[in-house]
């Protein structure tokens, strides 16, 4: 066994490098997943909350109920008043409507003159309507009872508004469980392994290309590979125990990326969902193991090899909603991206993660994902024997 | 004598392949997969009227003052609502089906069904509180003073808005385009790479070329100099490509201060070669540990300014600024970010003064690790 034990010996001495790209996917996957998963629905009907930064230039009881009102619908957040500060609070949407009542409002609003409130928003932000809904309400009712009861005093008036505006609407939620398309929220649906699965997608090719393509470029070396065939060993085991290698080291590394999922999240991992998205890592993993052996026939020296492995790995990624979820994404990207693997590995997952049974109905639109996955697997393959016997016919 | 070094100089970086890629078509690359991933980002979150029905029943039709209101929702650019006006059972196939996001039932008081939560359905609730609470006050009134029945009537109807935009005071309204920012920023960052090869090109301990050169006899610093020329020269240019490409390829607004983002460009790029160069002549390691230094601290120092996820920024400036301080990359970032946001330029003259301190610290630390060194042999 020579053979698989230099292949092994090579890939060893790339560890640290793929150390480097492991660690930062841990990291990363980690304080992402658990920063997206906090974020979890409701499981009963409640108001949507928005952020608002609110600056009111006097206190009186109509502003005081304003802001009372209105913390039924927002959550407060303490911004100060600059306008830099405000700018970045609205670029990084900390918060996504400022409101500031002016000097005067209040004198003015119960004169019966055009007073307004000012807010400084994101434009066209789904948020806007929101706010406006909650302060027109506020103020309609109020500018209702002035008009209609014209001695009512500030205190009263905002008594009045405080008993009417408690009333609200019955809601029926009609399905609790039934989770619609995922056109709500990201990731919600089993947390962190969901999250963790999908991020796979960017590191098990990375690590892949880095591992094989190494034991490759020793193997396929003009000179090395003309000694070690003058080895009383048949080309036959030779390549069976250069292919034991390079499987032995894809399934080592698809344990190593998926164990620490099982240990961060232990309710997480051992469910259905969890058990479909391993059995589509797999298929992926073959996928990726492919792509690498082609990479490997095709490009020759280290720094050409690393620029190609992170192009052909980031550029995926981004497509094919790894980094950004696939419903952000445009049609037109995500038909250029179903020419790649990942787009079938991360639609499957997204499928898996809102199944609720696991019939093979269900389970059959994920299981065709896999199935493409397979498909490109072994089109790279061919294409990577291909090339390689091409390479050494021109040798 | 400088002419020649430099002209060689700039031969022996532009045959670099594997540099020039990843200085300037790694950043492109990247920049292009930026732009296809956040086509829709900022889109996604902005507001389309939210189809909604209503139960036509015969409260529904009685009700006019409701039905009214819903109506007036529904009508003109602003509207808050598509309406289909239908069946209880049409209303839930509908809701079924998702292609409405809730339905109305006139009634005391109005009943509002959805099948999830959300911003959307938030609206439609809200949008029923307010007719209940409008018409809980007008009851009152009512009691108090049957005479003003008239006049409610109408009131209940009206959506008047009591709002008023002010101008954001930047034009900052695409808060994708962190994410571009902070990519230039890395991709002036990488400029280390070179500054670092050309300190490895001249210290006669770190490579056999260096050893030669050494031999010749011309001042070190002037070799260096006249390579350092030669580097920015390349960095500069790439970046500026890059900002070309980004501005009228992919479209990404820089503010219109040209003249002000090609000084930040140009300041990173300086930052970045006397950082590769500081680090190179400072760690006594092989070059592989050198490059990987580098390439750790950019990479966290993007990641820190945002280029993987824009919020880390914010978080840091509110928790943590002196961290965003003392991070070039978080620098440059800030600065093209200041230039397209504000109209104010503090901020702006802070992050180029604190890259100034950068360059002078490095460019000192370089000049005074590599001066006078002979060696007793190579």
């Amino acid at each position: 066994m020579q053979v698989f034990k230099l292949g092994l010996k090579i890939i060893r001495k790339n560890i640290p490098m793929m150390m480097i790209y492991v660690g930062t996917f841990l990291g990363i996957t980690i304080s992402f997943a658990f920063a997206g998963t906090s974020r979890q629905q409701p499981p009963s009907f409640a108001d949507e909350k928005a952020d608002v930064a609110f600056f009111a230039a006097e206190s009186t009881p109509l502003v005081d109920g304003l802001k009372r009102e209105l913390s039924k619908s927002v959550n407060f957040v303490d911004v100060r008043d600059d306008p830099e500060a405000i700018q970045d609070a609205l670029y990084f949407e900390s918060v996504t409507y400022v409101v500031r009542i002016p000097k005067g409002f209040t004198g003015q609003f119960l004169a019966g003159k055009d007073a307004k409130v000012e807010k400084i928003t994101l434009p066209d932000s789904v948020y806007n309507a929101y706010l406006d809904l909650a302060v027109n309400r506020y103020l309609s009712t109020a500018r209702l009872y002035l008009k209609n009861d014209p001695g009512i005093s500030q205190r009263d008036l905002a008594a009045r508004l405080d008993t009417d505006l408690s009333k609200g609407a019955k809601v029926f939620l009609t399905d609790t469980a039934g989770r619609d398309n995922g056109s709500f929220s990201g990731y919600s649906h089993t947390g962190f392994t969901a999250f963790y699965f999908i991020y796979l997608a960017y590191v098990l090719p990375l690590v892949l290309i880095f591992g094989i393509t190494n034991v490759m470029a020793v193997y396929n070396d003009r000179d090395l590979s003309r000694r070690n065939f003058c080895a009383p060993i048949s080309f036959v085991r030779y390549n069976l125990q250069f292919i034991l290698a390079t499987c032995a080291f894809s399934l080592a590394a698809w344990v190593i990326l998926v164990l620490p999922c099982a240990i961060l999240d232990r309710n997480g991992f051992f469910t259905g969902n969890a058990a479909a998205q391993v059995l589509n890592s797999f298929a992926f993993l073959l996928c990726a193991s492919a792509f690498a052996f082609l990479i490997g026939s095709l490009v020759k020296g280290r720094s050409t090899v690393s620029a190609v492995a992170n192009v052909f790995t980031l550029g995926p990624c981004f497509i094919s909603g790894v980094f950004i979820p696939q419903k952000y994404l445009n049609d037109a990207v995500l038909r250029i991206a179903s020419f790649t693997p990942v787009y079938w590995y991360v639609t499957a997952d997204n499928k898996i993660a809102e199944l609720t049974d696991f019939g093979l109905m269900s389970l059959s639109p994920s299981l065709f994902c896999m199935l493409v996955e397979l498909c490109f697997a072994a089109a790279f393959l061919l294409l990577g024997l291909v090339v390689g016997k091409k390479r050494r016919a021109a040798d | 004598m400088f002419a020649h070094i430099f002209t060689a100089r700039l031969k022996c970086l532009l045959r670099d392949r594997g540099l020039v890629f990843w200085t300037l078509l790694f950043p492109i690359l990247l920049a292009l997969f930026f732009k296809m991933g956040f086509s829709n980002l900022n889109t996604a979150d902005s507001f389309r009227p939210i189809p909604v029905a209503v139960v036509n029943d015969a409260q529904y039709r009685r009700n006019a003052p409701f039905r009214q209101a819903l109506q007036s929702a529904s009508e003109g650019k602003g509207r808050l609502f598509t309406l289909t006006v239908t069946t209880k059972g049409n209303a839930d196939e509908l809701l079924k089906e998702n292609k409405i996001y809730g339905y109305l039932t006139a009634g005391s008081p109005v009943e509002v069904t959805v099948r999830s939560a959300g911003y959307e359905q938030s609206i439609l609730k809200s949008f029923a509180d307010s007719y209940l609470q409008t018409y809980s006050a007008a009851s009152y009134l009512i009691g108090k003073n049957p005479a003003a029945a008239a006049g409610l009537a109408e009131s209940l109807q009206s959506r008047r808005d009591f709002t008023e935009s002010l101008p954001s005071g930047g034009g900052a309204s695409d808060n994708t385009t962190l994410y571009f920012y902070s990519l230039v920023a890395m991709a002036c960052l990488y400029g280390s790479f070179w500054g670092m090869k050309e300190v490895v090109d001249i210290q006669a301990d770190l490579s056999q070329r260096a050893a030669r050169v050494n031999v010749a006899p011309v001042h070190k610093m002037k070799v260096f100099f006249s390579g350092v020329t030669a580097v920015f020269l390349v960095n500069f240019a790439e970046i500026l490509v890059l900002l070309v490409f980004l501005r009228f390829a992919l479209g990404i607004g820089f503010g219109g201060k040209t003249g002000l983002v090609v000084l930040t460009a140009l300041v990173g790029t300086v930052t970045g070669i006397f950082f590769g160069s500081f680090v190179g002549a400072a760690v006594k390691a092989g070059e592989g540990a050198k490059v990987g230094i580098l390439i750790g601290l950019s990479m966290l120092g993007s990641a820190l300014a945002g280029m993987m996820y824009e919020g880390i920024k914010y978080v840091i400036q509110q928790h943590a600024p002196l961290l965003g301080y003392l991070n070039p990359v978080n620098l440059v970032a800030d600065a093209f970010y200041c230039l397209y946001s504000f109209s104010g330029y503090g901020r702006y003259a802070l992050d180029l003064t604190i890259l100034a301190g950068f360059i002078l610290f490095f460019g000192a630390g370089t000049y005074l690790i590599i001066r006078r060194q002979s060696y007793a042999s190579l």
